[in-house]
């Protein structure tokens, strides 16, 4: 245990020395900046049935947090708000950070209906917000006009997955199987289509994400089914799902999207994942990092990653704000949010935003699972 | 057809456990004429407890004891515990209450039920806890007729909640505490000057009521594999609505409205389409209550003027 506290400080310390890559335009890292205080806030679900997912987001933003402050010489805090991936609980925790006046930015929330619900009041109190995770393609219509995202969006992984089930898997039927929140039908609407195109029999299928007993919906499942595509985000639901398939003796593959990417939880032996965060550990820039946040948390898989380069860069635009000579606020960190141009990031790509809030040129990562459940790369 | 025994098999099984959670919320109302809305939160302690039960003998990859030992463990553990919660609930919230305006009591179930829901939240976190069942009763293990498979989790909760609602139904009609539940549900006042001890039974009856669905919430971690803090509220929802459509007070109709409820979900999924499941099955259940206020098998009861 001492020998990984060890590892990690030291890890932590040369990854402060050499700033973490590069930062947003006009941010030097390692420039000593007086008197930078700031905080923001953090949201996302640290409890509830994705709690895992949460926490190690959360983990994710206390390192950058931490690496950011200490090269940048800031002094920014963050107060976490647990939305448990609920819009009414998200709008509960956006109201206390949009009356706090301290607080000039805020991490996430997670899911994309809870960016829903929180965009117009973040839009109305003028707090920029970035999220790690959330995808609807509806978020970024310009709609939300102080929200951001580091990952790309479901337009993107929805055709994505979509081409690779028709192109690689060559249904002839197939399930479609939404939970009924935002983040699953948006997914189904971009999917559909080039579903239908293809000519393939599309049974689609709805349940409430609080469902567990998935037995009729699996009875459903014809013998000439060959995948079962899962827009989920609660992947115990999904794994259950499976056992009910290998119950039922259905062979049907599962394809769930990035929502599912929890190789802790969904383990089904054939099953394909995709998500919109690379496997970190594989990047080889990424090593020291990763490394330190192993030995700090422990295992993580793609969703803490995206909630760092999140963070990262609220913490330089308030660093660039504060060398310029400014008081961080949350119009003055709205605009070096907005140009930010960082080459390099932990995710692998570069990180910029266009008028919308949308990442330039984002992509999807597709995984399969092995028959001892650990999920695979697929390059391409 | 075998797609039909197919759905029909899946609807039993759940309609069972929504049967078992549907009892002790009529066994309760019967006495007390209170909704416990803390009734479903009962399930979820009692689906924490089977996990618990679980990794206490190794984890489901690696247990200690035979299966159908720790099957007996689980179930007795799980409706002890859940059954004395339930009597401390009736002895430290509800009693107090007992002659105070129905709002009353009505309101502190509900702060019961957030108490039981937070509580698990604070102590054990808020992460699903998976059950891992396949690894110690095989999926392939069960029933094979033709197309239809009834796997072994599935027979195990079709007839432990057969034989305990009939185990049930026996102990109301046949013992002499079933005639004192009878007694209490029917005029408690009289049945207190003839000598019966009230508090006894009505504490009887909450324990009954609240084991069923400490077994009940076990049965639903096999079953579906995963337990939160938050699982016991749709299921609460879903008993409450078996026992109103059953007849609430009414023993055999807890039972038919939890089959009916379940077997109605799974056929709207297989037949119809999943989208329209709950709209359908609560449509049906409006019907049934504007053709039955009482319930199906509830009697019109005389009040007292």
């Amino acid at each position: 245990m001492k020998g990984r506290v060890i590892a990690a400080a030291a890890a932590l310390g040369a990854l402060a020395v050499t700033g973490c890559g590069s930062s947003t335009s006009g941010s030097g890292g390692g420039t000593a900046l007086k008197s930078c205080v700031a905080t923001i806030g953090f949201e996302g679900p640290i409890t509830g049935p994705v709690a895992v997912l949460g926490t190690e987001q959360l983990h994710f933003a206390d390192l950058a947090l931490s690496m950011d402050n200490k090269a940048n010489k800031t002094k920014i805090s963050l107060v976490q708000g647990d939305t448990q991936l609920q819009p009414s609980q998200a709008t509960t925790v956006t109201q206390q950070f949009t009356s706090n006046s301290k607080m000039v930015a805020v991490v996430g929330p997670a899911g994309s209906q809870e960016v829903e619900a929180v965009g117009p009041l973040m839009a109305r109190a003028g707090m920029p917000f970035i999220t790690g995770s959330a995808t609807a393609a509806a978020l970024t219509t310009g709609k939300y006009p102080t929200f951001f995202r580091v990952v790309s969006k479901d337009s993107v992984q929805g055709p994505q997955d979509a081409n690779y089930i028709v192109n690689t898997l060559h249904p002839k039927s197939l399930m479609i199987v939404d939970d009924q929140e935002a983040y699953s039908t948006g997914l189904v609407a971009a999917m559909t289509p080039v579903f239908k195109a293809a000519r393939i029999k599309v049974d689609h299928e709805s349940v409430p994400q609080t469902t567990t007993d998935f037995s009729s919906l699996v009875s459903k499942v014809t013998s000439s089914t060959s995948v079962v595509v899962l827009p989920w985000q609660v992947a115990a639901n999904a794994q259950q799902f499976g056992r009910d398939l290998a119950q039922q003796h259905k062979k049907a593959v599962i394809f769930g999207t990035d929502g599912l990417f929890s190789p802790g939880t969904f383990t089904i032996s054939g099953s394909y994942v995709s998500s919109f965060g690379p496997d970190i550990t594989a990047i080889p820039a990424d090593a020291a990092l990763a490394a330190a946040a192993k030995a700090k948390y422990g295992s993580f898989g793609t969703f803490g990653p995206p909630v760092f380069a999140a963070t990262h860069v609220i913490d330089e635009a308030i660093a660039s704000v504060c060398k310029a000579g400014q008081t961080p606020s949350r119009s003055n960190v709205m605009a070096a949010i907005k140009n930010t141009d960082e080459p390099t990031s932990i995710l692998g790509q570069p990180i910029k935003f266009d008028s919308h809030g949308d990442l330039i040129n984002g992509k999807f990562f597709l995984f399969k699972i092995s028959s001892s459940g650990k999920y695979q790369l697929i390059p391409g | 057809m075998a797609f039909f025994f197919q759905e029909l098999v899946n609807g039993v099984t759940t309609g069972a456990l929504y049967s078992l959670v549907a009892l002790g919320f009529s066994m309760v109302y019967g006495v007390l004429k209170l909704l416990n809305f803390a009734h479903g939160d009962l399930y979820m302690v009692g689906a924490f407890t089977g996990y618990f039960v679980i990794q206490w003998f190794g984890g489901p990859a690696a247990l200690g004891i035979p299966v159908p030992l720790l099957l007996i463990i689980m179930f007795v553990l799980a409706a002890g515990l859940v059954g004395g919660l339930g009597v401390a609930i009736e002895r430290f919230a509800y009693r107090p209450l007992r002659d105070a305006p129905r709002i009353a009591p009505l309101i502190t179930a509900i702060g019961i039920s957030f108490f039981l829901e937070n509580s698990v939240l604070l102590l054990f976190g808020g992460q699903t806890r998976i059950y891992n069942t396949p690894e110690f009763i095989s999926l392939s293990s069960g029933i094979s007729i033709g197309p239809v498979t009834i796997d072994t989790v599935q027979i195990l909760v079709l007839l432990s909640g057969a034989a305990l609602m009939i185990g049930l139904r026996l102990l109301v009609s046949r013992t002499r505490l079933g005639k004192q539940m009878r007694a209490v549900a029917s005029d408690r006042e009289a049945a207190e000057m003839l000598g019966i001890n009230v508090n006894m039974t009505i504490a009887a009856t909450f324990f009954i009521g609240s084991a069923l669905a400490g077994v009940a919430g076990v049965m639903a971690g096999l079953m579906f594999n995963q337990v939160a803090n938050t699982i016991g509220f749709i299921v609460g929802l879903k008993a409450f609505t078996a026992a109103v459509v059953g007849g609430i007070g009414s023993i055999p109709g807890a039972m038919l409205g939890g089959l009916l409820i379940g077997i109605a979900e799974s056929m709207i999924t297989g037949y119809v389409s999943s989208t329209f499941t709950n709209l359908i099955v609560f449509g049906i259940l409006i019907a049934v209550m504007l053709a039955r206020p009482s319930g199906l098998l509830g009697r019109v009861q005389l009040a007292k003027v």
